[in-house]
């Protein structure tokens, strides 16, 4: 029986789509929270709802980080991992995301049924060099679980986990009561608690190992959330009023989150009848003087193009969430990537102006919508917000961090602008038309149109003026662009390599630059957040490393820049290639980038 | 800039500039309709948006000295409706022809009747696409030849009035640019319907389709008339024929609506038809409000 150590750690729970894998987790990492421990917690969620059982697409879990220290991403490798059945296994198995001593507890409940399928994948752990301890679900268990309809095998590999985390077996049990609580009648509750108790004593049996989790007391307050629920709350206290959306995957949960939460705060949510209605309210709503946003991912920010153009021409102030997943078309809904930087570049027609911030983790999922006030209401030009499937999804545990509770956009505290980097707008902000009244103002009255207009909102289809309307509608975002301070960086302030990257992998860069650091490899890291425009001095910046490489969630190799490498390009005119340009779905690993600098350093 | 709501408000008072459509175009009919109930009902400008679309109608807000919209193609719907939830006391009015209606915005206008929100409708029914000039739309005759049809139009039109019915419009009126004061008496109908009033407006276009609407003969065409519905035009009402319709029967609204064109007047009127607009802003009233400077303390760990 050994206790380890381990400062930082990474587990699995892989179960069949709706059986509880997720719940598990948020049981587990309560009781992880009310230790002091850090957690970054990524759900694995499938595409389709109820996918058959024992099916590859099924794959429904939770991967929980573990650390003494605040962890900024999920981290490299997993070093644990329970599988319901042999099929689940052998489809994660595929992300090769184990340490070399990983354990896997793997439920031998289906072998009798599927002996060639077992005997397959153990084949494959043998190979991979993984250590299998097989268990068997406890008879008393199986029992309760046809009881209970082939639900709460969940509640007893909970058990297992907790023994092996040497947790307080009743800690736990009173977290499960404090997340089903009111939900379960006292029977079914009392036989999903003697599950967990059945999996604790099995592990206590079956396992010969535990995992030390040490407490810690944290100073000050400190909440769980995620990225979309991050953000739901930072519209509010942003004091947006109206979201006006479209059911579509991953955005789909902040529409959730404000259609229970937002009318106790004045907003309303509408659920329009396609993405294009859902952005055109938003544009109605901000004309008439109510901030507005849309949400959406994939194929619904194609939809909303035309509308896009439009508030640009207009001058209606516009904010508009995108939480990126896999694509082109449908792609891979439940899966992250970062694509569509290029679409909220360039996707509408006729070059319009733009503003593009990106969120890295829940306290930028937080303040983004402040900023994308404040930028389009000043500048009227349309705003995005660029979130993905991962940070939308994970969650951890931050300090409580301060509220704006903006009425105005005049009220956005100075800390906004920091955590961005990028400086209050000063000096007057010329508008193609001089006058912006809102409806309602007496003696005020004017049109607006998408056709090009003068000084006056005029329709005006003359030369001279259709250029000064590009001018007045790019000078804008000058006004941005000189207001942009230096970007995050990370590590020496020269050095052999720079690696570039922007939202979601913030914090796999971080990690890989303290990680080159401890390692003697030369390199340095940068971040983005607000993405477009760029600021002034990158030119100046990247002169001091020898070599500049991106690092994103998209496609590209060395003939085709993937979208920021073909952005940076474009503004510096250095020969900036990916390092990492995956369209994996998966996570950026930080010890994969320092593999792949080391590479790129020989 | 000067006060509009302390004056009376007259007709050249709501004219911008001179309106870009081919002479003897059926809008201008429909904008100068509009513009005598804003007179007569006194409506401020500053309180009054028009908001439209895309074709020869989606002009139409530019020549009203009120607030105005012209947007995209087909989506003047959402557009109002955003309007509607910021501002329910502004007074709203969209304009649309047959093309950014029931083609390219056909689902909005689906669920704009569906949800019926507050506003004034108006259909600007050319039965053909005129500023991409002369194209087959889903209201061209058949046979019809057309610069995308030159064969002849291939279907058969759709209805908008039986449409309208079906969907569970609130309102459904038909009227026509070269009627004045019927086309004026539907706009004042319309806008006092508590809820989407959708107004039918036959509309000529005579650069392109010269015959399709007989404006100098009033012998094909009727009135309905009954004390809720819209009062007959005055001076054709004795020439065309009149006939009694109670425009809380939806099943007779059905029968005159099937006959395409043949009736103008208040087909069907319901007036208790729950609103969106109400329903959201109702549910922003009565929730009881929580403090805004605790809205993390639900996530505390």
């Amino acid at each position: 029986m050994s206790l380890e150590q381990r400062p930082v750690t990474r587990f699995e729970l892989l179960m069949d789509a709706g059986t509880g894998a997720q719940k598990a987790g948020d049981i587990l990492l309560g009781a992880f929270v009310g230790m002091g421990q850090y957690v970054y917690v990524e759900p694995m969620i499938p595409a389709e709802i109820s996918p058959p059982a024992r099916s590859r697409p099924a794959l429904s879990g939770v991967i929980i980080r573990l650390a003494d220290f605040d962890v900024t991403n999920i981290g490299n490798d997993t070093d644990l991992l329970l599988a319901a059945h042999e099929i689940v296994l052998d489809r994660r198995l595929d992300d090769n995301e184990f340490n070399t001593d990983a354990k896997i507890l793997l439920d031998m409940g289906d072998q009798e049924a599927n002996p060639d399928s077992y005997e397959m994948v153990l084949k494959r752990c043998t190979k991979l060099g993984l250590s299998v301890i097989p268990f068997d679900v406890d008879p008393e268990s199986q029992t309760i679980v046809k009881e209970l309809g082939g639900k709460g095998q969940n509640l007893h590999y909970l058990g297992m986990l907790s023994y092996i985390y040497n947790m307080d077996e009743e800690i736990v049990q009173s977290q499960i009561i404090k997340t089903f609580g009111k939900k379960l009648k006292e029977d079914i509750m009392a036989k999903n608690l003697t599950l967990y108790h059945n999996g604790y004593r099995l592990a206590k049996e079956k396992v010969f190992f535990r995992i030390d989790v040490k407490t810690h007391k944290r100073e000050g307050q400190q909440i769980l959330i995620d990225g979309n629920t991050s953000m739901s709350m930072g519209l509010i206290d942003a004091g947006i009023k109206l979201y006006s959306g479209y059911p579509i995957t991953p955005a789909s949960s902040i529409m959730h989150t404000l259609a229970k939460n937002f009318p106790a705060y004045g907003g309303m949510v509408h659920q329009a009848e396609d993405e294009i209605a859902a952005i055109g309210c938003a544009v109605g709503s901000y004309y008439a003087g109510m901030p507005a946003v849309t949400a959406t991912s994939g194929p619904g920010l194609s939809l909303k193009q035309e509308f896009i153009g439009f508030a640009t021409v207009a001058e209606i102030p516009l904010i508009l969430i995108d939480v990126q997943r896999a694509g082109p078309s449908t792609g891979m809904p439940t899966k992250t990537e970062q694509s569509d930087l290029l679409a909220a570049l360039c996707g509408s027609h006729g070059d319009y102006t733009k503003i593009i911030i990106s969120v890295s983790n829940v306290i930028d999922c937080f303040y983004a919508p402040h900023l994308a006030r404040y930028l389009t209401e000043k500048l009227r030009v349309p705003v995005f917000i660029l979130s993905d499937f991962q940070t939308a999804n994970s969650y951890k545990v931050v300090a409580k961090f301060p509220l704006a509770q903006m009425k105005n956009v005049d009220e956005i505290p100075d800390f906004v602008f920091d955590r961005f980097h990028m400086k209050r707008l000063t000096g007057p902000i010329e508008m193609v038309r001089t006058q912006q009244t809102l409806p309602g103002t007496e003696g005020g009255m004017r049109r607006i149109t998408g056709l090009n207009t003068d000084e006056n909102g005029k329709i005006n289809y003359f030369s001279d003026n259709h250029q000064r309307s590009h001018r007045v509608r790019n000078e804008k975002i000058h006004h941005v662009r000189r207001a942009l301070t230096t970007p995050e960086m990370f590590g020496k302030d020269t050095n052999e390599i720079l690696i570039v990257g922007w939202g979601a992998t913030r914090g796999a860069i971080e990690e890989a630059i303290t990680l080159c650091a401890k390692n003697g490899v030369p390199a340095s890291g940068m971040h983005f957040r607000i993405v477009y425009p760029l600021p002034l001095m990158l030119k100046d910046i990247f002169a001091k490393y020898k070599k500049v490489m991106t690092v994103e969630g998209t496609y590209g190799d060395m003939l085709k820049p993937s979208s920021l490498a073909l952005l940076l390009r474009s503004e510096t005119l250095k020969d900036i290639h990916p390092l990492i340009a995956e369209a994996t779905g998966r996570p950026v690993r930080p010890r994969i980038i320092m593999q792949k600098i080391q590479e790129a350093l020989k | 800039m000067t006060a509009d709501t302390s004056v009376p408000i007259t007709i050249k008072e709501l004219n911008t500039e001179n309106p870009r459509w081919c002479a003897g175009c059926g809008d201008f009919g429909v904008i100068m309709g509009l513009k005598r109930f804003i007179v007569d009902r006194q409506l401020a400008p500053s309180q009054t948006v028009n908001v439209s679309g895309i074709g020869c109608s989606g002009r139409a807000p530019n020549y009203f000295n009120t607030y105005g919209v012209h947007s995209i193609h087909g989506r003047p719907i959402p557009i109002a409706l955003g309007v509607a939830l910021a501002r329910p006391d502004l007074n709203l009015f969209v304009h649309s022809g047959d093309g950014d209606a029931l083609s390219i915005g056909g689902n909005h206008l689906i669920h704009g009747i569906n949800k019926n929100f507050k506003c004034v409708f108006l259909l600007y029914d050319n039965e053909m696409y005129a500023l991409t000039k002369n194209q087959t739309s889903p209201t061209t005759r058949r046979d019809h030849p057309t610069n995308t049809q030159p064969q002849g139009t291939f279907l058969n039109p759709l209805n908008p009035i039986t449409m309208a019915l079906g969907l569970g419009a609130s309102f459904v009126a038909s009227t026509a640019d070269w009627i004045p004061d019927h086309l004026t008496n539907t706009m004042k109908a319309a806008f006092d319907h508590p809820g989407f009033a959708f107004v039918h407006i036959s509309q000529r276009c005579p650069h392109y389709d010269p015959n399709n609407f007989d404006h100098k003969n009033s012998n094909w065409f009727s009135f309905l008339k009954h004390p809720n519905g819209i009062a007959p035009d005055r001076r054709l009402a004795d020439k065309s024929q009149v006939v009694e319709h109670d425009p809380s029967n939806l099943a007779q609204a059905f029968q005159y609506g099937a006959a395409g064109h043949r009736y103008f007047g208040l087909y069907f009127q319901n007036k208790s038809k729950p609103r969106y607009d109400d329903i959201l802003h109702n549910l922003v009233d009565k929730t009881v409000k929580k403090d805004p400077s605790k809205i993390l303390d639900s996530f505390l760990v």
